[in-house]
């Protein structure tokens, strides 16, 4: 009798020890990123301060002001402007991007065609080129067109970065929707275009949300081509300021890390709106083909 | 009018084809089922009707115009769905009226035909729910509504019981045999099953392998079937077969044993040739147990092997000419595994098929 | 006449659908990736642009070939990968082992484990350059107050150091990626093997290696697939966090390209080892499908 109880509550134990464990690893995970997020409210003379201040003393937002040039001190990295620019560029490249992937995703989800298994193939490796080695040629080749510097420059090439991938999750979305339906839309009287719109887009409208949201991210985070083709603050998006940044003053830590916070807040607000759709993303139709 | 002809309609998927070539004209108003296995080319027949398919051959005219080449739309036609394909984002009476609203008629009309339909479905209650709010039966009859609302020329029904099990399967064919009668218009119905099919066609269209083996009214089919396929395909339990050969005036099979050959048939089976006998189990009873006892009859002694007790009748699988061969005992006497019983044959309603045709001796 | 018309009409739809993309993909990638390989045939340098139309066939190539540094980097940066994609596969086992054992918060869980993904790879570079600072990072002042060390550790200076940091950043950001899908493989996983397992006898280690383990490496080799797809990001953490430096320690084959085409100007020179670079990542992810194709054939019949 007392074996059963005693096996209980070791089990118990057991598994109050695992949770503790995951736990504690979940948060050393964290630990990196909510040490920057702390630091970017601490003036930066803390931050410098030997031997090393633990607990915060003084929390503040004055680095934020700093860096987007308001307050008293001015910093020479035009924050605001590079805020803007990546706003801009990953908003377009993702709304178009969005566009020709679903035209793609649908087309590949309801037809079957010759040469389909090569061509979404072909997609797919165009993603194993690196982006620097793409830029070699990009650059060149927009140095000639002009589009060095530019916005547009840059989200011409991130909506060819984004259409793979956007086309494979859409094309998945668009499988899990019956053909009877578009079907059955028909026959009550739609034109194939009008079947789209009025019944398989709303369906797929979440999934085609979260493949945007992927998008805009892509576009958000990408470093390696923006630094090459970009050259003022005309088009210089948060990545490749933050790397000026970390170059020219390697002592206003506070204000990286503060610009940091910046570039990370719309990436974690959008992931966790979609984080649902991000695993399903991931793994649909990987295994199952 | 809504007659529907098919004249030679081919498919075939490139090089394979599925149907092939058939003709078949469906009167106004009329009841039409397309029954068979699996793969016989009922469903991508609809399908063909309804403009879902494209026509690799052959002709389909509705109301007398060629459609050939019209879109879904521009048929004038209604299809319930396997999976009765609700629109999942829309309520009960946004699916009703979607076609309706498609078409561009005002929103009174709409209102009107909707509530029409809902009334005839019983779906009034349901109005404000969606299609994942229902149960499957509920989901059925919006599915129905859908197509009733838009005063087509045809209805086209694409198994749409198939995913009901048994008990509501019985009640919605009822319904539906009721709504034609308030709703008299075309319907083509694809099925498997061939017991909806005898319950709710005027005319049966038995299929197999993309080819029509018979077209009837249930009764035609049931006691005239063309074909040894139709013969086992309708009815059940399924007709006996029974290897054999016609020789001196006699029927004889396996074992030798020799029925005479039905009078009806005696002009058409010829000297030596092979066949199948033909014989449902509601026509082999033992003595005094049968649905009639006049007529001409032949008995034979047989060992009962199996006895499944039906309530007022049972189901014995017994053994002649060393095949198993299902017969029918009308009554309340239970019968044990081991009895020797006399069987009668109703010969007046054996069949005989021919062994390498299939075609029913009577036919040839 | 009409028939064969309606039926030529469906067939283009998919092209007409699929055409965007198409025209998107050749003129931004495709071209210039011809325009790259044409270039990697001349000896084109920025400052000299007439370079561009001389025609030197594979010189470039045999220039990096039998250059003893660019083997340094190579091997360097294939050492690198196969660390990095190892330990991230094994420490996304073993957090995704752990998440499903775990009922109670999972899905908190589940958000906290994404995380990592979340941040562009150049914030998870700065993001280490930041802890590992020998002079105000995190890290050296941790083990300098616990007293396990009085000296500032130059973490991102001494050679082995370096290439540590930028892997544990490197690790760090992609081992989520493992983690979602190896822990979407448990979920998928039938629970009949297992209690048949149970039943046979095996005890839980057994279980694990005869049963679980089978099961999930196809999911383990299409996370190793995407993982290789992705690797050259690995480029923007050692650009923000070293550069390449100090002195070439950290050099890995895309900072090398960049040196070579930017800053050096050599875009011939640059263009070959960014060919030799894209092969890199196409032959470990072909690598990764094979195993991946392989593995799915042997679930055939449990899967």
């Amino acid at each position: 009798m007392t074996e059963v109880v005693e096996s209980a509550a070791s089990k118990r134990l057991k598994r109050v020890a695992l949770t503790m464990l995951t736990f504690l690893l979940m948060v050393l995970m964290c630990l990196p990123g909510l040490w920057v997020v702390l630091s970017a409210f601490r003036p930066n003379r803390e931050i410098l301060a030997k031997p090393p201040i633990w607990i915060p003393e003084t929390l503040t937002l004055d680095n934020f002001g700093k860096i987007f040039g308001w307050g008293t001190e001015q910093v020479a990295i035009p924050v605001g402007s590079y805020f803007a620019n990546s706003l801009i560029i990953a908003l377009t490249s993702t709304v178009i991007a969005l566009l020709i992937g679903m035209a793609g995703g649908y087309a590949f989800a309801r037809y079957s065609f010759r040469g389909k298994g090569s061509l979404f193939l072909g997609f797919m490796l165009f993603r194993a080129v690196p982006g620097i080695a793409l830029s070699l040629p990009v650059f060149m080749i927009w140095s000639r067109l002009g589009l060095i510097d530019t916005k547009a420059g840059l989200i011409i090439v991130y909506v060819s970065l984004n259409v793979p991938f956007t086309l494979w999750l859409i094309d998945g979305f668009f499988r899990q929707i019956p053909v009877s339906l578009s079907e059955a839309a028909q026959v009550d009287g739609c034109t194939r275009w009008q079947a789209f719109w009025k019944i398989e887009f709303p369906l797929a409208r979440s999934g085609i949300a979260a493949a945007g949201v992927f998008a805009f991210l892509t576009s958000w985070n990408e470093f390696a081509l923006a630094s090459q083709l970009t050259r003022s603050t005309d088009s210089k998006t948060l990545p490749v300021g933050l790397l000026d940044f970390t170059a020219q003053f390697t002592i206003d830590w506070a204000g990286m890390c503060a610009m940091a916070v910046i570039i990370i807040i719309p990436a974690l607000v959008l992931t966790f709106i979609v984080q649902k759709h991000l695993i399903a993303g991931l793994t649909f139709g990987g295994v199952k083909g | 009018m809504a007659e529907i002809t098919l004249e030679k309609v081919v498919k075939s998927y490139g090089a394979v084809k599925v149907v092939h070539g058939i003709d078949l004209s469906i009167a106004h108003e009329e009841f039409v089922v397309l029954v068979g296995p699996s793969g016989c080319g009922k469903s991508t027949t609809l399908r063909m009707i309804a403009g879902l398919e494209d026509i690799s051959g052959g002709m389909i005219r509705i109301g007398g115009r060629v459609v050939n080449d019209l879109p879904p739309r521009k048929r004038n036609i209604s299809m319930v769905f396997q999976n009765y394909a609700l629109y999942p984002h829309m309520n009960v009476r946004d699916n009703l009226g979607f076609g309706l609203k498609i078409a561009g008629e005002p929103p009174a009309t709409i209102a009107a035909r909707v509530a029409e339909a809902a009334e005839i479905l019983g779906l009034t209650p349901l109005l404000d729910r969606t299609p994942a709010e229902l149960s499957g039966g509920q989901r059925q009859r919006v599915a129905m509504g859908r197509a009733i609302v838009r005063h087509p020329d045809a209805f086209l029904f694409d198994e749409p019981l198939s995913n009901l099990d048994a008990k509501l399967r019985g009640q919605m064919r009822a319904e539906i045999k009721k709504l034609h009668q308030k709703v008299r218009t075309t319907v083509v119905y694809v099925t498997h099953d061939q017991v909806e099919a005898m319950t709710l066609a005027d005319r049966i269209v038995v299929m197999r392998d993309g080819h029509i083996e018979q077209v009837g009214t249930p009764m035609e089919v049931f006691n005239h079937p063309r074909t040894a396929f139709v013969a086992t395909f309708i009815g059940s339990p399924p007709m006996n077969l029974l290897p054999a050969t016609v020789s001196g005036g006699a029927v004889r099979l396996a074992d030798g044993t020799a029925v005479p050959v039905p009078d009806r048939l005696k002009n058409q089976a010829r000297e030596g040739q092979r066949v199948q006998l033909g014989i449902r189990p509601d026509d082999i009873s033992p003595v005094g147990h049968g649905l009639s006892q006049d007529g001409p009859g032949a008995e034979v002694e047989l060992t009962v092997d199996l006895a499944e007790p039906l309530g007022m009748e049972s189901l014995i699988y017994t053994r002649l000419a060393g095949q198993e061969v299902q017969a029918k005992l009308y009554g309340p006497r239970i019968v044990q595994p081991g009895e020797r019983l006399t069987f009668r044959l109703a010969l007046d309603r054996a069949h005989l098929f021919d062994a390498t045709t299939g075609l029913s001796v009577r036919a040839s | 006449m009409i028939r064969a018309l309606r039926t030529r009409r469906v067939e283009t739809a998919p092209f007409l659908l699929l055409t965007p993309a198409l025209i998107t993909m050749l003129f931004v990638v495709a071209v210039p990736l011809v325009f790259s390989l044409w270039a990697s045939l001349t000896p084109y340098q920025l400052t000299k642009p007439a370079t561009l139309w001389r025609f030197i066939g594979p010189e470039n190539y045999r220039r990096a070939v039998t250059d003893s540094a660019f083997w340094i980097v190579f091997g360097r940066t294939i050492l690198f990968l196969t660390i990095a994609l190892n330990v991230e596969l094994l420490l996304g086992l073993g957090i995704a082992l752990l998440i499903n054992r775990i009922t109670w918060g999972q899905r908190t869980l589940r958000t906290i484990m994404m995380f990592p993904m979340m941040f562009s790879p150049i914030l998870v570079g700065f993001q280490f350059k930041f802890l590992f600072n020998d002079n105000i990072g995190i890290v050296n002042n941790a083990l300098q107050s616990l007293g396990l060390t009085d000296q500032a550790i130059p973490w991102l200076v001494d050679a082995r150091l370096a290439m540590f940091s930028i892997t544990l950043a490197e690790v760090w950001m992609s081992t989520s990626v493992f983690a979602i899908l190896l822990l979407a493989g448990l979920f998928a996983m039938p629970r009949d093997p297992l209690e048949a397992a149970k039943v046979d006898g095996c005890n839980a280690w057994q279980v694990f290696r005869h049963i679980t383990l089978p099961f999930l490496m196809p999911f383990a080799y299409i996370a190793m697939a995407i993982r290789s797809l992705d690797v050259a990001r690995a480029y923007d953490i050692v650009a923000v966090m070293t550069d390449g430096g100090p002195a070439g320690r950290t050099e890995l084959l895309w900072t090398v390209i960049a040196r070579v085409g930017y800053e050096n100007a050599k875009m011939g020179q640059a263009n070959a080892i960014a060919f030799i670079s894209t092969l890199l990542s196409i032959a470990f992810t072909w690598h990764f499908y094979r195993k991946l194709v392989a593995a799915r054939r042997y679930m055939g019949g449990a899967a």
